[in-house]
């Protein structure tokens, strides 16, 4: 019995062999692709009248709660149902998630997708994202501030529309660690092991980067990578702590940090009264959010008539108050409360920013994504 | 035997069998065709039997592999240790606090495992009571912590995977024989030898079953590092994570990911000849002759 049994799954093995082997043969000859885009076929989203049902992609902590917010104003104004999904946690997991089906031409029923600067560029050069008619959407190129007009990722605004913006800089416990001030400051071995980085590539590198003198937008790859060296030896002497998504908001509530690469915006998180947000003294990294139009977009007309609808002033506002990351519109500062009118976080001048720089990624992402994710997996 | 009851067996299989082919095998046959694909993001990957994939994902990985089994073994060993008394005692000294007992095994499940791993980031936090405990008995020093540590990450392991290891045990030492025992006490021998010579090896096939519901997921955790650990505490599922999401390197996380599933087997079915249990796989063994 038992050298037959044998045999017989000799043969089955042999089978399964000659079939996996045919499989792959034929998926040799199919010669499909997996990933990358198709670039030439760039269309323009077409609007159509607003109603029907929407599907909104946005970042968690960007929609004010209650029955009477933002969606439900919207939704009494237009009679348009929206279902608005808070399913982007980081750019490159969401794309991870999305790109098999953008490559499809479809978009998993979204009609708005909000992504940072560089992804929406990245999604752009793919062919993932249609283009926008500005005659479409008067009130937005009306009413959006004039400094946000013509980014360097997307002149003139041909595929993406601000949802807001924010700065990248560091967190400072002040009771603990008064003395961070720069960025370099995180480096110092003084309380080793509480202090975090963002894990984005495009947060601490560019401002590892400012603090050497480094302007990140002009940087070469291997500036990038001198950066990543350095960031690398002090996660591995125990000096960095973690690589953090939002976490660090936790981490500093925790008191398990005292200083910490993070966003302007992230203040109503972080429940530790010493906690503050500090412009580093060599400038800090600028970027927005942008909600984007992805192709095979269902119902853009509804898309726009959202889009347009958010960029009212009086309808921003509320959404800013909540946010606390800087509105995309003028003439919001006038409507919100006089703390927050008075919040150079959130009204931020010129002057405030005048060292900043874009977000920007390097020259060539591949070998610096691949030495960042070593230092992050490390 | 008349044909169809000859066939009754293949039916009953027919529903697993469809499961398995459905969620398993095309999904296995989807991920091999693309971990033998190349190219870039940009270009696309095109399958052209790129075995190269393989030596590949390994380089500059070693590290994150030996410190998941390092990790995952340690984690197995620790909820041994304790699941093991555990059962005993539940099976056998509980008396009427049996169930109650066991559903508390049982509870934690009843929580999703993200939200216990995160309730473990405040019980481990550097100012929590807990690690105050620790410091006052110089387990940890003065300045150390214990979130964003091997030490931590082991202990989220342990933690979360110890029921896999209680079940069996439990499962298998219910069924203990009791008269065995006493009868090896009759003929002379200590308790401990009693427990040595007659229940240990009874219970053999519970610690094999416990052993491999534990280290097998707590090889392939992320979680846990991701969550509890610092900058150096990456297991390979952070690395296959960041080479799906992050690098989108496709091929590379594929092949990483049936390597890994390879070194499992391999090192699974070394333990179950090394174990040496018949009884564990006595079912098949009894069919079969």
């Amino acid at each position: 019995m038992r050298g037959r049994g044998r045999r017989r799954s000799t043969a089955l093995l042999a089978v399964a062999v000659a079939m996996v082997t045919l499989a792959f043969g034929l998926a040799a000859c199919g010669g499909d692709t997996v990933g990358g885009g198709n670039q030439d076929e760039v269309t323009t989203a077409k609007g159509g009248p607003v109603s029907g049902q929407l599907t909104i992609s946005n970042w968690p902590g960007y929609m004010d709660p209650g029955p009477n917010n933002t969606i439900a104003k919207f939704e009494k104004t237009t009679g348009v149902s929206v279902d608005y999904i808070e399913d982007v946690n980081e750019n490159e997991s969401f794309f991870g998630k999305m790109q098999p089906l953008l490559k499809e031409g479809e978009s998993g029923g979204r009609s708005i997708f909000v992504v940072t600067d560089w992804m929406a560029k990245q999604m752009y050069d793919l062919g993932f994202l249609q283009e926008i008619d500005h005659a479409d959407l008067p009130t937005v190129f009306e009413n959006m501030r004039p400094q946000l007009e013509s980014p360097a990722f997307d002149p003139g605004r041909k595929f993406s529309v601000p949802w807001g913006s924010g700065m990248g800089g560091l967190w400072v416990d002040t009771a603990k660690a008064p003395e961070i001030r720069s960025v370099n400051d995180l480096f110092d071995p003084k309380s080793k092991g509480k202090r975090t980085m963002l894990g984005e590539l495009r947060e601490p590198v560019p401002l590892v980067m400012l603090a050497e003198g480094i302007d990140p937008v002009e940087a070469t790859n291997d500036d990038w990578l001198n950066a990543i060296d350095r960031i690398g030896e002090a996660a591995e002497s125990g000096q960095i702590r973690r690589f953090t998504g939002n976490d660090y908001t936790e981490d500093l509530t925790a008191g398990n940090i005292v200083g910490a690469i993070g966003w302007s915006g992230d203040a109503s998180i972080i429940e530790n009264p010493n906690a503050e947000w500090r412009m580093p003294t060599e400038g800090c990294s600028l970027w927005s959010d942008n909600m984007v139009i992805p192709v095979g977009a269902p119902n853009v007309g509804a898309a726009f008539g959202w889009m347009d609808f958010i960029y009212q002033p009086e309808v921003n506002a509320p959404l800013a108050e909540y946010i606390t990351y800087i509105p995309p519109v003028e003439g919001v500062q006038d409507l919100v409360k006089p703390e927050l009118a008075k919040d150079p976080l959130v009204f931020p001048s010129p002057k405030f920013t005048a060292k900043c720089t874009d977000q920007d990624s390097p020259p060539d992402i591949e070998p610096v994504n691949e030495a960042w994710q070593e230092v992050i997996t490390g | 035997m008349s044909l169809r009851q000859r066939l009754v067996p293949y039916w009953l299989l027919g529903p697993g069998l469809l499961w398995l082919i459905i969620f398993f095998v095309v999904p296995m046959y989807f991920m091999g065709e693309l971990a033998l694909r190349s190219g870039s993001l940009t270009t696309g990957y095109t399958f052209d039997w790129a075995w190269a994939n393989f030596p590949d994902s390994l380089s500059g990985h070693t590290e994150q592999i030996g410190r998941s089994f390092f990790y995952a073994g340690t984690a197995t060993i620790l909820a041994l240790l304790i699941g093991y008394p555990l059962a005993y005692a539940i099976a056998f000294r509980a008396g009427r606090y049996r169930t109650l007992l066991l559903f508390a095994v049982i509870a934690p499940f009843f929580t999703t495992y993200l939200i216990r791993t995160i309730a473990w980031k405040t019980i481990l936090s550097d100012s929590s009571p807990l690690v105050s405990v620790l410091q006052t008995l110089s387990l940890v020093p003065p300045d150390g912590r214990v979130l964003a540590t091997s030490g931590a990450v082991i202990a989220g392991l342990t933690y979360n995977f110890l029921p896999f290891m209680i079940l069996p045990l439990y499962a298998n030492l219910e069924r203990l024989d009791l008269s065995l025992v006493e009868a090896a006490k009759d003929l002379y021998s200590s308790s401990r030898q009693a427990f040595l010579r007659v229940t240990l090896p009874l219970t053999m096939p519970g610690i094999v079953a416990g052993v491999l519901l534990t280290f097998i997921p707590a090889f392939g955790d992320y979680i846990n590092a991701q969550l509890l650990g610092g900058t150096q505490q990456a297991m390979v599922g952070n690395v296959i994570q960041s080479l799906y999401l992050n690098q989108r390197d496709y091929p590379e996380a594929a092949a990483l990911s049936f390597l890994m599933m390879a070194l499992i087997l391999g090192i699974v079915s070394l333990y179950i000849r090394f174990a040496g249990t018949g009884a564990f796989m006595g079912g098949d063994e009894e069919e079969a002759t």
